[in-house]
């Protein structure tokens, strides 16, 4: 053998060795890079209340905000805020946590995504006193997150010039919350992606500047699935711009199973209210975590509010169960467990309850029908019970204590004012403060500021904002003085 | 068994081609049956006529269409923004039926212009009478939508699939044969649909509106080869309820009498919306064409029973039936010869100097449309009673008449009431297509704010829209008139 065929030999040799190196190392990259971008995980909770409040509803698939850009916003763009961080909007963060109460993560494609859940809007926060500790309560109508404000300072930040990868990188290395790579992708794909995601949420919801300003505790519920549907929004007839509402409790599903739900009661399935709402958490018919969801669904069924915390004089109270029996159980229920009563979970006519008719006319005939084309993909899940009413709908009253403000547009602030006449009640107060008023029964509506936090000030003046209707004495508003006073006695107890 | 080379090859290829067959057939051809109807009602406004062979726009495509062409649409609310019927909890509108043949489809059925709605009031849900005028539709545009989304650069497979996907999950396979073939198909046959339309989009030329159609010319440029002329006949669509009382011999349908069976007006119609018993897809030229035709025939004889038997809806307001029964008598002298069934010249030709409405309608059919259409009626092999042209318009039964508003042929009169007027005294703009009943008048809703904004402006001073003619009952005194209003809502 010449020398020549030896180191040709070893040659060969050597470039076999290298190429069975070189294809292991591609196989072991692929399938690194196949487990990590094609990652579809969410953040589990073993306790059901757990997950309700932070667990997925599959809304980050299609709408995730990566984890970084979430916890770097409010440091890099603090002028946006009304305070110091996301809880300077009212979002109840938990000792311990990163993340607020209502914000879900998951792994998508190789990177921590965040976004709505339910909790957001249906959880709440309540203090004995300014000096107590809050206590966060799942169920309740979120009382202190303005959902507007944080939409609007998306917005904001992304119409901002500093709104760069190059910016928020350095930020997200000091932070160490991801790894180099998505640390690189974001900074060159991942903001320009959230700031088209964000421009374009930006465009479509432009028709809230037709309202009032929403203030923490309410949304617009049936304009967003208008703008999901793509309805040219700026020739919408003028009497559906304003839809602002109360979120509302979400307690004792089971026992709500056909009834007319929603303020409007617009539909009687409540799996398909749920879905219908889960829009809300960027979560389409595609990416709809079931399993998930379902587990909410589940728990929600028998999920009771907590009982009244604070003192309650028995003997008043059992003089209002009469009160309330005589004046109130037809439509609300027998009890706060007890739903039975013959017009619970029906529609009162608009021209009878004469409350604020903007969020009635703001969910039109037209979107009703459009909705049969919802989840037309899923047969099973199709959304057939969609239909137009012409009032509103009747609640049971579980958990009434923690649900203030009252009305469906949260015009009232507390059940004093509620059995009081329309004239009688404050033509303005604020919202989001968290302290309780057991006196009134509701939430401190006379407090305008606390230390840097300021709140929202409610004028029942504007459009949409109305506080009248649900008077008369049908409604218990000229009742006498005592029988009031056990009335809301009677009622701390449901 | 020893297979040479050659054959071995050769049945490698048939394997495949036959997959590849397998495969083409049940993604694009396979026909899977609708799902029960409840009842004749309901298969009556969602059923399939056979259209989605050759009409059949897919049906994710057709879904997403008024979400990414938002601009093209009249107004906000998706297809209800047409004024089509829609009831709420379904899929699809009234008049649109979607049968699954390879993929998901939409066509339309009679229902799309014989479905109407009225309300009490503007605050009322809309009651759906089935066989009545599709009053509040208006078909002109939404097919002009269908071919400006097809003419527009963003009918493209990214824009739609990016708005399908947030609807459903296709998978790699179905969303190529969107990307190649269903998304270009559905642009290329909108885009042909578009040039068989362009006579209706001439300059300057009538516009149907709400609650009409142009029926003889969308015959002629659909169905016959004749060359596009100067008439416009935008007409109302008719009831088609208790069709019993409109066979016999010697009756006419149509408005200008151009048939002279029921049968037939069931089949030409429902030819022109596309059903298909011979379908121009090569693969069915087997035998399929027979099972297809005998299919139709069925389902047209079923139609013509429904609807033969169907009641006309009862006036749904109160009646002074004092004051109708002396209206009864009124009707008995000065209506009945012409719209009583069974009377002499009931369902039967007016001449046109005689009724004197507007004749634009009557000019757009004749003879030798009639000719080609009952050629290619035989060609198909289907046998009905041929078409005819005749100088002057039908004299229909008057059943139901208060859900038939607006009147005369072309809608050009709003009401009852503005009917027994002189033409000089009848309303000569209002808005038709507003669904909220006007009992005084008897008629729709056709003036005021809300007509104005859900209805269609009807000019009678247009080509096509003239309110003159049909003068009779124009000289009665006054109290015959209130008492013959009153009985004509008990018909």
């Amino acid at each position: 053998m010449s020398a020549q065929t030896q180191a040709s030999d070893r040659s060969n040799y050597r470039f076999g060795w290298a190429c069975w190196i070189a294809a292991i190392v591609i196989v072991v990259a692929a399938i690194w890079a196949i487990a990590r971008f094609t990652s579809d995980a969410p953040v589990t909770y073993a306790g059901n209340e757990d997950h309700f409040k932070y667990g997925s509803t599959g809304g980050e698939r299609s709408s995730g905000i990566p984890y970084s850009i979430w916890m770097a916003l409010p440091e890099l763009f603090p002028q946006y805020l009304p305070g110091k961080g996301l809880q300077s909007l009212g979002f109840l963060y938990e000792p311990g946590k990163d993340l607020p109460i209502g914000v879900s993560k998951r792994r998508v494609m190789g990177m921590d995504r965040v976004f709505l859940n339910c909790a957001v809007c249906h959880a709440g926060s309540v203090r004995d006193t300014p000096a107590s500790a809050p206590r966060f309560i799942v169920g309740m109508p979120s009382n202190t997150v303005d959902l507007q404000g944080f939409q609007r300072f998306l917005s904001a930040v992304a119409l901002d010039k500093d709104f760069t990868g190059d910016r928020i990188a350095p930020v997200i290395k000091k932070m160490g919350t991801d790894d180099w790579l998505n640390r690189e992708l974001i900074r060159y794909v991942g903001v320009d992606l959230m700031r088209d995601q964000l421009i374009t949420l930006w465009r479509m919801f432009s028709f809230m500047d037709n309202e009032p300003v929403f203030g923490p505790g309410r949304f617009d519920t049936f304009n967003p699935p208008k703008v999901l549907l793509n309805f040219r929004m700026d020739d919408l007839p003028e009497e559906e711009w304003i839809g602002v509402c109360n979120f509302p409790s979400i307690w004792h599903q089971r026992l709500r199973e056909g009834m007319e739900l929603h303020w409007d009661g617009n539909n009687t399935s409540v799996d398909e209210r749920n879905r219908s709402a889960a829009f809300g958490t960027g979560a389409l018919p595609p990416t709809l975590d079931r399993p998930s969801i379902h587990r909410t669904e589940d728990w929600l069924l028998d999920a009771a509010p907590p009982a009244y915390p604070y003192p309650v004089d028995a003997t008043l109270a059992s003089k209002g169960k009469p009160v309330y029996a005589e004046h109130c159980a037809r439509c609300h229920g027998a009890s706060g467990t007890d739903f039975t009563g013959e017009l619970v979970g029906k529609v009162t006519p608009i021209d009878v309850i004469k409350t604020d008719r903007h969020r009635l006319d703001s969910y039109s005939f037209a979107l009703c029908v459009n909705q049969g084309q919802l989840y037309a993909a899923y047969p099973s899940e199709r959304f057939q019970h969609f239909r137009k009413t012409n009032g509103y709908a009747n609640q049971p009253l579980d958990g009434v204590w923690l649900r203030a403000p009252y009305l469906h547009n949260g015009s009232v602030p507390n059940l004093w004012s509620l059995l009081e006449p329309s004239s009688m009640r404050p033509a303005s107060f604020f919202r989001g403060y968290d302290v309780y008023d057991p006196r009134n029964v509701g939430f401190v509506a006379t407090v305008g500021k606390e230390g840097q936090k300021a709140f929202f000030a409610y004028d029942t003046t504007l459009p949409g904002n109305g506080n009248f209707g649900h008077e008369g004495p049908a409604y218990g508003t000229d009742l006498p003085e005592d029988s009031k006073q056990a009335l809301i006695e009677y009622l701390k107890t449901f | 068994m020893h297979l040479s080379r050659c054959t071995r090859w050769f049945i490698a290829i048939l394997a495949i081609v036959c997959l590849a067959g397998v495969f083409g057939w049940y993604k694009f051809f396979r026909e899977v049956p609708q799902p029960a109807f409840a009842n004749e009602g309901e298969r009556f406004k969602y059923g399939s006529i056979g259209a989605e062979n050759t009409r059949g726009i897919p049906y994710w495509i057709w879904l997403v269409l008024p979400r990414v062409f938002p601009d093209l649409m009249p107004g906000p609310g998706g297809y209800k923004s047409f004024g089509v019927v829609w009831e709420p909890g379904q899929q699809i509108p009234v008049g649109f039926s979607m049968k699954t043949i390879g993929f998901p489809r939409i066509a339309n059925n009679c229902a799309i212009c014989h479905v109407g709605t009225w309300r009490a009031n503007g605050s009322d849900l809309p009651h759906v009478v089935i066989g009545s005028p599709a009053h509040t539709s208006n078909l002109q545009s939404m097919l002009r939508f269908l071919t400006n989304c097809a003419a527009d650069p963003r009918f493209n497979a990214d824009t739609l699939l990016a708005q399908i996907e947030r609807e459903t999950k296709l998978s790699v396979v179905d969303r190529l044969i969107y990307r190649f073939a269903l998304i270009p198909l559905t642009r290329s046959a909108l885009n042909k649909e578009s040039t068989q339309l362009a006579w209706m989009n001439r300059p300057d030329w009538p516009d149907w509106g709400k609650g009409r159609d142009d029926p003889m010319n969308l015959t002629k440029y659909f169905m016959t080869s004749m060359p596009v002329d100067n008439t416009t006949g935008q007409a109302d669509f008719p009831s088609v309820w208790n069709l019993k009382i409109r066979k016999g011999d010697g009756l006419f349908l149509n408005w200008s009498c151009d048939t002279p069976a029921v049968r037939s007006v069931l089949i030409d119609s429902a030819l022109g919306l596309g059903a298909a018993p011979d379908p121009t897809v090569p693969l069915d030229t087997l035998n399929w064409k027979f099972v297809r035709r005998a299919w139709f025939i069925v389902r047209m004889a079923e139609l013509d029973d429904y609807l033969s038997a169907l009641a006309p809806p009862s006036y749904p307001f109160p009646v002074d039936a004092a004051l109708a029964a002396r209206g009864g008598a009124v009707y008995a002298q000065a209506c009945a010869s012409c719209h009583q069934p069974g009377q002499g010249r009931t369902s039967r030709l007016i001449p046109i100097d005689e009724i004197g409405t507007d004749r634009n309608r009557l000019d757009t059919w004749n003879q030798a449309a009639a000719d080609q259409a009952n050629e290619k009626v035989k060609e198909i092999g289907i046998i009905r009673p041929n078409m005819v042209k005749q100088q002057g318009y039908q004299s229909p039964p008057l059943d139901g008449l208060w859900m038939r508003g607006p009147y005369l042929h072309n809608g050009s009169v709003p009401s009852l009431r503005d009917l027994l007027k002189p033409v000089a005294d009848r309303t000569k703009v209002f808005y038709r297509g507003y669904d909220v009943y006007d009992p005084a008048d008897v008629g729709f809703t056709t003036a005021g704010v809300d007509a104005a904004r859900e209805g269609w402006k009807e000019d009678t001073a247009v080509r096509g829209n003239g309110n003159q003619g049909h003068t009779y009952g124009t000289e009665l005194p006054d109290q015959d008139k209130e008492a013959l209003l009153e009985y004509m809502k008990t018909l």
